[in-house]
């Protein structure tokens, strides 16, 4: 391309966002890198350097594994779902219809509808008397309730649907406004070679928005490797029977927050946190740059 | 094929919109109706309006809406500003450290905040902003998530479009308010509503930096309804519907922006 | 009235008398007792706004030059609040801390030792057990806090689901033997219904005889036989059907939660809590008997300190007093089941006197209970440290882990715990 514009130009369109982000996000997590190795504490008072301590206690900590094994469960299971789901959902709800509208501000309302009462009414669906038992009892699918929410695997299930239900709403705008880019002669065109509805989701629309779903393949990854809410309220912000339904981020809540924080670890927990989510995003970033002329 | 959209429609509605129903519910049952029932009771059988009342005269609902507004319009406007900027910078114009700025954005994406928040607040503390709207809406005034949503809305729109505009002599600025932006208004409405909606239900970082009541958002002004031997579940859904209430209409009015532009079009069904 | 004046006299002239031998509170001699302070309150306006602004104006009266701002916080999230504002140093004057509140703050160094430079003798004004939660074993003598008011927790049984079930609603248990035999009952039964819906915790370990923390406060010691019997009694009865499996995940207030929705037919709670049953479900009322504790009942401490960065630290210290004098806590207590930490406050006929009411009955039962209520469980053991006891507790009920294996783990896990803290 020629030269379209002065040197400085894009750095000045740049710089508010690039220094709002480093004084509000990247220093203060290299702040917590430096931590890492401390033992400091919410409430200051002395910081000790202590090395390596805070990593290797967190190697032999049997919590820490479990979330790890929670996390990548949750992000292989999340990562298909969330990235076609609310694909689907954007197309049902795009053309203009009667009341449309409606359905697509309803279909938002898991992801700003409150924790408490979103907990309230999952836990009345999935409990053992809860709905989901009382009706597959009912119809003789289930001889014994399945404890959704105390067995060791059913939490982190019953979590993934929760995350998905909430998830749904959220990727689906996102993908609302992508269709809105999509071409509508090759639409034309397709419709016009006898295509069909599913032929040109698949020729037009998702080539349309492939951008955009790599862009939601990522943010899902990272939120699922960084589930907190879901588990929280399913297991009462215990993290379940023995502490197995936990995840990295409830972990490190647990550490930093409260007056007897342990702000080292927690921090520690922050970085291998860090490490975690950037390989699934390397991996994607890499696939997607790929098809970049 | 109409009958089915509407039917799946109509499918979907049913599994989101159960938390939303039961909560507007409680909002609506009288003082001798019971709020916990093994079932889910969701027909009010005494319906009333007077827990709305009651939270209005509890507590200043409208003092709290007008802070929270404060708050969400600053949000609101640096991230459509600042991340439309930084977006078209990144996706449109060739510049030396592009990719590095890209990944740098990107990696903020994964840069855990959950051990910040102390710190933040010490920085906000430093600037003089502490127990100030301006201060509590200040770290979220930019998200590297909008940044994100931009970038890849500009980067898809065609490279023709802007050459034809290089050539008539369009400048960089001139480009991006004439012909890039009005192609992304659908995803600046995106923008807008996840920084709305980011600012209006924030609870943990304004209860920090304020600590004046009268400057409380409506988040944290109406947690006042649970307070100590005051619990009163009613008022308390009455209170979250009313904070509810902003949010969709900002949805719904942001929502047509989605197709602006493309309107005619779309997927035919 | 009159009650209430004499209150004052004799407040007056312990502060007169207390003046004289002031001890070594040089501050609080030079400084005089004016300018603007603040005091934070947890969650108590919008119901008691009225009741807190005549307690300000009832001390700027008594103080001129002296003004109060009131920054009342709301419930949710006090402890990161109150942490954020210990963090930046921008600490109100005068707190409502509650006493594991104020333990790390101490530490710190960031509240003040009210045992020295206080207008009123601690030991005879405040009563035993509300002065000693503000006094740590780690901290030597001194007080972070004056206490303000109490409470304890009482029984609630919902009579209906008794009757169903073929108990007695006239004679609930009254002790933890007899509740597990009735549960059994109960669940014989109604399959369907279950009386207990609360795990143990370190409280059953404390009133069973049991040491939580080693005598010099460095050590947790509660994995004994006796501790894993107890637990061993909770998982049969568990493995029996005798409690819902929600106790698996459920928090301290989960069985109350239950109680409401009339699914268990006990709970724990405060003289408050009928009041707010029925509130949340109406057809409640008149079906739920009132008794004292099973064994030990426990005792609730709030109070305020004083930061000791305040730049009025005279007027800060005057506003804690003020704001728990034996006057200013009655009629706290008139508004509201809430108990006066004051010694002079057991004369006050108002928490004696039972006339008839259901409230009136719960006040009367808690205020007596209160004469031998204790902390039942070390400001030590704080909450991080308790979920960690609850998930191995969880591990133990559902089989997963003997009971022994869960105390030995939840143990040293806690010991680690304590050994990090500073």
């Amino acid at each position: 391309m020629a030269r379209t514009h002065r040197w400085f130009t894009p750095w000045v369109l740049i710089a508010p966002a690039l220094a709002w982000l480093v004084v509000f996000s990247v220093w203060p997590s290299i702040n917590t890198l430096r931590l890492s190795f401390t033992d400091a504490k919410p409430l200051g008072g002395d910081v000790g350097w202590v090395g390596a301590r805070n990593y290797t206690d967190l190697i032999h900590d049997g919590q820490v594994w479990s979330a790890l094994v929670n996390s990548v469960v949750y992000m292989v299971i999340c990562l298909p779902l969330l990235t076609v789901l609310p694909l689907l959902l954007a197309v049902l709800v795009e053309p203009r219809r009667p009341g449309i509208a409606f359905f697509r501000t309803a279909y938002y309302v898991p992801v700003i509808a409150s924790a408490v009462v979103v907990g309230l009414i999952w836990t009345w669906l999935l409990d053992d008397r809860g709905l989901i038992n009382n009706v597959a009892g009912a119809l003789h699918i289930l001889q014994h309730p399945l404890p959704f929410l105390t067995d060791r695997w059913l939490v982190v299930f019953s979590a993934i649907s929760l995350t998905v239900w909430k998830g749904l709403g959220y990727y689906m705008v996102v993908y609302l406004a992508a269709l809105g880019n999509v071409r509508r002669d090759l639409h034309e065109a397709a419709a016009m070679d006898g295509a069909g509805a599913v032929r040109r989701f698949f020729s037009v629309t998702v080539p349309g928005v492939r951008g955009t779903m790599f862009l939601v393949a990522i943010l899902v990854s990272v939120s699922a490797l960084r589930v907190f809410s879901e588990l929280f309220i399913l297991t009462g912000g215990k993290g379940g029977p023995g502490g197995e339904d936990t995840s990295l981020v409830m972990l490190i809540q647990q550490y930093a927050g409260g007056f007897f924080g342990d702000l080292g670890y927690a921090s520690a927990l922050s970085v291998l946190l860090f490490v975690v989510t950037l390989v699934p995003m390397l991996v994607l970033a890499r696939l997607n740059s790929r098809r970049e002329p | 094929m109409k009958t089915l959209r509407y039917t799946l429609l109509v499918l979907v509605l049913l599994i989101t919109v159960g938390p939303f129903l039961w909560e507007l519910s409680t909002s609506l049952k009288g003082a001798g109706e019971d709020i916990y029932t093994s079932t889910p009771q969701l027909i009010p059988h005494q319906p009333t309006l007077g827990n709305y009342v009651r939270v209005a005269e509890a507590v200043p609902v409208w003092r709290y809406i007008g802070n929270s507004l404060i708050v969400a319009a600053l949000t609101v406007g640096g991230n459509v500003v600042f991340a439309t900027l930084a977006g078209y910078a990144i996706a449109r114009l060739r510049f030396r450290g592009r990719r590095v700025v890209l990944g740098l954005f990107l990696s903020t994406l994964v840069l855990p905040g959950e051990v910040t928040i102390i710190s933040q607040f010490v920085t906000v503390r430093d600037m003089g902003l502490a127990d100030s709207l301006l201060g509590v809406a200040l770290p979220g005034m930019v998200a590297a998530l909008n940044v994100l949503l931009l970038y890849n809305a500009f980067r898809m729109l065609p490279d023709d479009v802007d050459q034809a505009a290089v050539v008539d002599g369009a400048n960089a600025w001139q480009r991006l308010t004439r012909v890039a932006l009005p192609a992304v208004r659908g995803t600046l409405a995106v923008v807008a509503i996840f920084a709305f909606i980011g600012a209006w239900d924030d609870f943990l970082w304004p209860l920090i930096v304020i600590t004046t009541p009268e400057k409380y958002t409506l988040t944290v002004g109406l947690r006042y309804l649970s307070g100590t031997f005051a619990q009163d579940q009613r008022m308390i859904a009455a209170g979250t519907m009313i904070a509810f209430i902003p949010i969709a209409v900002i949805f719904s009015v942001l929502q047509r922006y989605f197709f602006k532009g493309v309107e005619e079009g779309g997927v035919k069904g | 009235m009159r009650i209430r004046n004499a209150a004052v006299a004799a407040l007056a002239t312990m502060a007169l008398g207390l003046a004289g031998c002031g001890g070594s509170g040089d501050e609080s001699k030079s400084d005089r007792v004016t300018g603007t302070v603040t005091l934070q309150t947890w969650a108590l306006t919008p119901k008691f706004t009225e009741y807190l602004n005549q307690l300000i104006s009832g001390f700027e009266a008594e103080y001129p030059g002296t003004k109060v701002q009131l920054l009342d916080q709301p419930g949710d999230g006090y402890a990161d609040k109150v942490l954020s504002q210990a963090a930046s140093n921008t600490l109100p004057d005068v707190i409502n801390l509650p006493p594991d509140f104020a333990l790390p703050l101490a530490r710190q160094g960031l509240l003040k030792d009210v045992s020295k430079g206080s207008g009123v003798d601690l030991k005879s004004t405040y009563v035993a057990g509300g002065l000693s939660a503000y006094r740590y074993s780690e901290l030597g003598s001194a007080v972070y806090g004056y206490p303000w008011y109490l409470n304890t927790d009482l029984d609630y049984w919902n009579t209906k689901q008794f009757q169903d079930c073929g108990l007695d609603p006239a004679k609930p248990p009254a002790t933890t033997d007899e509740l597990f035999v009735q549960a059994a009952t109960m669940h014989a039964k109604c399959p369907d219904s279950f009386l207990m819906s609360r795990k143990p915790d370190a409280t059953d370990f404390t009133r069973a005889g049991i040491p939580i923390l080693s005598d010099d406060g460095k050590k947790f010691v509660f994995n004994t036989d006796q501790a894993a019997a107890l637990v061993d009694r909770y998982r049969d009865a568990y493995q029996k059907g005798l409690l819902p499996s929600s106790v698996l995940n459920s928090d301290y207030q989960g069985n109350s939660k239950l109680f409401t929705q009339g699914k268990v037919a006990w709970t724990t709670g405060g003289a408050t809590g009928l009041s707010d049953f029925q509130k949340d479900n109406p057809s409640l009322k008149g079906n739920v008997a009132v008794t004292g504790a099973l064994d030990t009942p426990p005792l609730y401490v709030q109070g305020v300190s004083v930061s000791a960065k305040s730049r009025h630290l005279a007027t800060a210290t005057a506003l804690a007093e003020w704001v728990t004098d034996a006057d200013n806590q009655n009629k706290f207590g008139h508004l509201v089941n809430i108990f006066p930490s004051t010694s002079a406050s057991a004369s006050d006929p108002y928490f004696a006197k039972d006339d008839g009411s259901a409230e009136a009955h719960a006040r009367v039962l808690a205020f007596n209970e209160l004469k031998t209520a204790k902390a039942l469980a070390p400001y030590e053991l704080n909450s991080d440290m308790q979920t960690v006891l609850d998930q191995q507790i969880a591990l133990a009920l559902k089989g997963s882990a003997t009971s022994r294996q869960a105390l030995d783990d939840a143990v040293a896990k806690l010991n680690q715990m304590l050994s990090r803290q500073k």
